[in-house]
């Protein structure tokens, strides 16, 4: 659906993107990753076709992004960051203009236009002035406006920017529900929205391409350290008792105490390997020590500390 | 779901999708209807100081040649959003990513506008009916027809130079101010440059050419009702020129 093929981008002397390549497929809801200013925009910019790459090439459904630019840019529907919507126009308005640039009929885009409204659940602001609506409101008419002409495609620059956590979900399950039978491409900085949202991610660190599978995959590749769990107890009036007991438990590596206010709560398990010491181990220790268990919680390795690594491993 | 159509983005297509957004954007924007006001209050004291006067010939020739002046504040004015402020707000990223040719987005954008201008000029044409009303004789047809022609085809010119300008910079005073400066300039420069050539003819060339470029004298011409065919190419050829340079810079974009 969409192939990248090594890709380079400088801007003057500054190599913005360099040697980047990967291939979509068709139902794939794929994270780009990275920090600010790690190429992820100028990427997503050479295969929206806004300006062709240095050197490699990009396919959209088949079509290059040089060659056959017209039909690519027909192939791919974009939500560029902070979606950008000329504020005097009417919702209706503007997804009426997006549809006719994109060939459709008149009768095409009205059908097209409830299809994508009813989508984005735009019902209700259809007749509002784009300057009115609120971001949330806005970033779905940019959405709205990217899948009118129902592109095999779609790239999603920052889609859950300025969102509020309940506009996040419902952004979450409007991607979901789009990638059913399309590839999305979606940019992010959130990394527990990657997470959730993304069968693969791609992870780009200055301007190249470092990282790219399952998330959890790759995070039980990256990380290194060793696995952690957090225990909390309710009340323990010597913090010495609670480390004695769950540092003589097989898998062990140390124990550190957790207070809160003063008072010990707790306590951080190190283990010695990957295998974590078993739950049921440490609830009959804590209670054969006369404690009350309030929680165990194993700290699981996140994409975050996959993306940590990485960046340390750029600068070291 | 609607399917692809087979790709009819013709250049026709675009050309009136963007027109048709651009004209009705500069009727919900404010500066459009201030440039209205303005226009009508500076074309309406030009008709009563100029031409509206006892005892002066029934004709608006005064009115036409000052015409280039009129147009002077407005069409920057009325300009200088078309491509800055897309720059500026990012919109230009979906528009040049839409199928639509940068030629294409770039003539919607001064076909749109320069409707927007010639519903501008349009209350003028009252001028016209009051002076045939008040005056015996009445006024000629012909040159009235032929200064109007003249007024638009000078919006069309400042408009063409407005967008160039607008896309060179994403700040919209920058590109008001360019293109202010740039009409000053094709008015003021042949008027202050012809008395002072040498005399003889050595410098006929230069004299043809300060009278080439002068506006001022095309529009005094056109309003006596002459149809010169070497002005209105000149307008025209110019005018696409601009426009053409004006995609040519929107395109540049693509490859910085």
């Amino acid at each position: 659906m969409l192939t990248v093929e090594s890709i380079d981008k400088s801007y003057g002397h500054f190599r913005a993107v360099s040697d980047v390549s990967f291939e979509l497929a068709k139902g794939q809801v794929v994270g780009l990753l990275g920090p600010n200013g790690a190429g992820k925009t100028t990427s997503i910019r050479m295969m929206t076709g806004f300006f062709p790459p240095d050197r490699g090439s990009i396919r959209v459904n088949g079509h290059d992004t040089v060659e056959a630019s017209a039909q690519a840019r027909h192939s791919l529907g974009y939500l560029p960051e902070n979606a950008p919507l000329y504020p005097e126009m009417s919702v209706d308005g503007l997804l009426r203009f997006r549809a006719r640039l994109y060939g459709l009929s008149r009768g095409q885009a009205s059908s097209a236009i409830a299809h994508a409204a009813d989508r984005c659940a735009l019902r209700d602001v259809l007749h509002r002035r784009i300057g009115q609506l609120s971001k949330g409101y806005r970033q779905r008419v940019g959405l709205a406006a990217a899948i009118l002409h129902n592109p095999p495609v779609l790239v999603l620059d920052e889609p859950a920017n300025g969102l509020d956590p309940t506009q996040i979900t419902q952004m979450r399950s409007l991607i979901a529900e789009l990638a059913i039978d399309r590839t999305v491409l979606v940019s992010s900085h959130i990394l527990a929205e990657v997470e959730r949202t993304c069968s693969r991610v791609l992870i780009m660190i200055r301007g190249r391409l470092r990282a790219d599978g399952d998330p959890k995959v790759l995070t039980s590749r990256h990380v290194k350290a060793a696995t952690a769990t957090v225990v909390e107890v309710s009340h323990v009036s010597d913090a010495s008792v609670l480390a004695r007991v769950l540092g003589a438990l097989p898998g062990v590596a140390s124990v550190q105490p957790l207070t809160t206010l003063g008072r010990t709560t707790g306590a951080r398990i190190l283990g010695t390997s990957a295998s974590d010491p078993a739950p049921g181990l440490i609830a009959a220790s804590i209670a054969s020590a006369g404690l009350e268990l309030v929680a165990i919680n194993p700290e699981r390795p996140t994409l975050e500390s996959v993306f940590l690594d990485l960046l340390e491993s750029e600068a070291a | 779901m609607p399917n692809l159509r087979p790709l009819r983005s013709s250049l026709f297509r675009v050309t009136a999708t963007v027109a048709a957004r651009e004209l009705s954007s500069s009727f919900r924007l404010p500066l459009g209807w201030i440039a209205i006001a303005l226009f009508v209050l500076l074309a309406g004291a030009t008709f009563v100081i100029d031409t509206l006067r006892p005892g002066e010939p029934a004709s608006m020739r005064a009115y036409f040649s000052f015409a280039g002046w009129l147009l002077l504040p407005i069409v920057p004015a009325v300009s200088m959003r078309l491509i800055a402020e897309e720059l500026r707000s990012g919109t230009i990223e979906p528009l040049m990513t839409s199928p639509a040719s940068d030629f294409a987005i770039v003539l919607g954008k001064f076909v749109g506008t320069l409707v927007f201008l010639l519903l501008l000029i349009a209350p003028s044409l009252v001028h016209a009916f009051v002076l045939r009303a008040h005056s015996d004789p009445a006024p000629d047809v012909g040159p009235l027809i032929t200064g109007y022609l003249a007024l638009a085809l000078t919006a069309s010119l400042y408009l063409a130079l407005g967008l160039l300008m607008s896309s060179f910079t994403s700040n919209q005073t920058l590109a008001f101010m360019l293109t202010f400066f740039a009409i000053m300039g094709l008015l003021i420069v042949p008027a202050l440059i012809e008395p002072r050539l040498p005399q003889g003819p050595a410098w006929d060339w230069a004299r043809a050419a300060t009278g080439t470029l002068s506006i001022g004298r095309k529009a005094a011409d056109f309003s006596r009702g002459v149809i010169d065919l070497s002005h209105l190419t000149l307008y025209l050829s110019a005018t696409t020129g601009l426009l053409v340079l004006a995609a040519v810079s929107l395109e540049s974009r693509r490859w910085r």
